[in-house]
C-alpha cells in the first residue's frame, strides 16, 4: 500500500516537472525574463522605478499595456536611440528626454523588453532577439 | 533558578526601556566647538542664504524659521539617481502635505539649464506647489558651497558622470534652529522611511 502511494506521488512529481519545464520555449522565456530583470535594474530602474510606475508627469510609467502593444515595433528603437520628442502614455504628454543606450546588445534589449512587457501588469510573451534585430533596422 | 530568569527578564526589560529613551531625541550632527564662556556648545548650523524658488520668491532662513525641512541637491535633466530621489521626496511630500511645520528644499546644481521657469515647470509636472516644496535656484558656486559647507553634502562638475555633474543622493534633515539632525540615503526606500519616523520625533520636540 505504502509503496503504491510513493510510486503514485513520484510519478505525479515527474509529470509536474515535465509540464512546467519541458517546453524549450518556456525555458528560453524564463532565461530572458530573469536576465532582463537584472538589465532593467542597471539601465532602466533609476527613472522608471522598481514597479515601473515612472515619476509623476515627468517620466512615463511602463504599466500601459495598450501603449506597449501598439508601439511594440518601436520599443527597441526607444531604448537604442533614446527619445527627444514628446510621448503620450496613458493620456499624459511626457517631455523629458530619454537617454540613448547605444551600447546595449540586441540580445540584452530582447531580454529587457521581455522583462518589461511581462511585468508591471503586462503579459505579452517573449520578445525574441530576432524581432529586436529586425525592428532596429527599421528605426525612424 | 527562578531568580536567574527573573533577573534576565528584568534586565531585558530595562534595556528595551533605555533604548527607547535614547531614540526619543535626535542627535545634532556636524562640527561643534566650545563657546567663549567655556561651558556651552556651539553646533554647526546652516549658513545664511537667499535663493529664488520656482515662483521667483526669495527663500532664506527667515522664511523657514518655523519649519523643519528636508534638503537635497539635484538637477532636472539628471538621468541617474535624481528621479528616485524625487520619487522618495514625493512620499515625504504626501505624508506632510497638510503640516505647515514641514518644508522640502531641492537645490538645483545645474543653474545653467535649470532656470526659474524650468524649475517651475518641473514642480508643476511633479504636481507640487511652493507652499511645501521649494525648488531653489542660485549661482553655481553659491550652491556648491552650500552643499559642502552648509549641508556636509557633495556636488561638483564631473565630465564622466551621467549628465555632467556628480553629486551625493543624501537627504539632510534640518530643525527649526538650523541644526542638522539627520542624513539619509535618498535612493533607499528604507532610509527614507526612517527619515519620516525621525521627522515625527523631531516634530514632537516642538509640541
Amino acid at each position: 500500500m505504502r509503496a503504491k502511494i510513493i510510486s503514485i506521488a513520484f510519478s505525479m512529481l515527474i509529470i509536474c516537472i515535465f509540464l512546467s519545464a519541458c517546453s524549450e520555449n518556456e525555458v528560453k522565456y524564463q532565461r530572458y525574463y530573469a536576465d532582463g530583470s537584472q538589465i532593467y535594474q542597471v539601465h532602466c530602474q533609476n527613472c522608471h522605478m522598481k514597479d515601473g510606475s515612472g515619476l509623476a508627469n515627468v517620466i512615463p510609467p511602463l504599466t500601459d499595456s495598450t501603449f506597449l502593444r501598439e508601439n511594440r515595433k518601436d520599443l527597441a528603437c526607444y531604448i537604442v536611440y533614446g527619445l527627444a520628442d514628446t510621448i503620450v502614455v496613458n493620456g499624459i504628454t511626457y517631455q523629458t528626454p530619454m537617454p540613448a543606450e547605444k551600447h546595449l546588445a540586441a540580445i540584452d534589449i530582447a531580454k529587457v523588453l521581455t522583462y518589461i512587457t511581462n511585468s508591471f501588469g503586462n503579459k505579452q510573451g517573449i520578445y525574441d532577439v530576432k524581432e529586436v534585430e529586425k525592428n532596429i533596422n527599421n528605426c525612424k | 533558578m527562578k531568580i536567574n530568569i527573573l533577573i534576565a527578564i528584568s534586565s531585558l526589560f530595562l534595556t528595551i526601556v533605555s533604548c527607547k529613551q535614547n531614540a526619543a531625541k535626535l542627535p545634532i550632527l556636524g562640527n561643534r566647538e566650545v563657546a567663549a564662556n567655556g561651558k556651552d556648545t556651539i553646533y554647526q548650523s546652516i549658513p545664511d542664504f537667499n535663493l529664488l524658488n520656482q515662483d521667483s520668491v526669495y527663500i532664506n532662513n527667515d522664511s523657514l524659521k518655523d519649519k523643519i525641512y528636508v534638503a537635497d541637491f539635484f538637477f532636472t535633466s539628471c538621468p541617474s539617481i535624481c528621479p528616485i530621489m524625487k520619487k522618495q521626496l514625493l512620499r515625504i511630500h504626501d505624508k506632510y502635505k497638510d503640516n505647515n511645520q514641514v518644508a522640502i528644499l531641492s537645490h538645483t546644481i545645474d543653474p545653467k539649464h535649470d532656470s526659474v521657469p524650468v524649475l517651475k515647470k518641473y514642480a508643476d509636472k511633479l504636481g507640487v506647489s511652493s507652499k511645501k516644496w521649494h525648488f531653489l535656484y542660485g549661482a553655481r558656486d553659491v550652491i556648491y558651497n552650500m552643499a559642502r559647507n552648509g549641508y556636509m553634502n557633495y556636488a561638483d562638475r564631473d565630465s564622466l558622470a551621467p549628465g555632467g555633474i556628480s553629486h551625493s543622493g543624501y537627504f539632510i534633515l534640518v530643525d527649526k534652529n538650523r541644526h542638522i539632525r539627520g542624513a539619509y540615503d535618498g535612493t533607499d526606500e528604507k532610509q527614507v522611511s526612517q527619515l519620516m519616523d525621525d521627522m515625527d520625533i523631531l516634530l514632537a520636540e516642538y509640541k
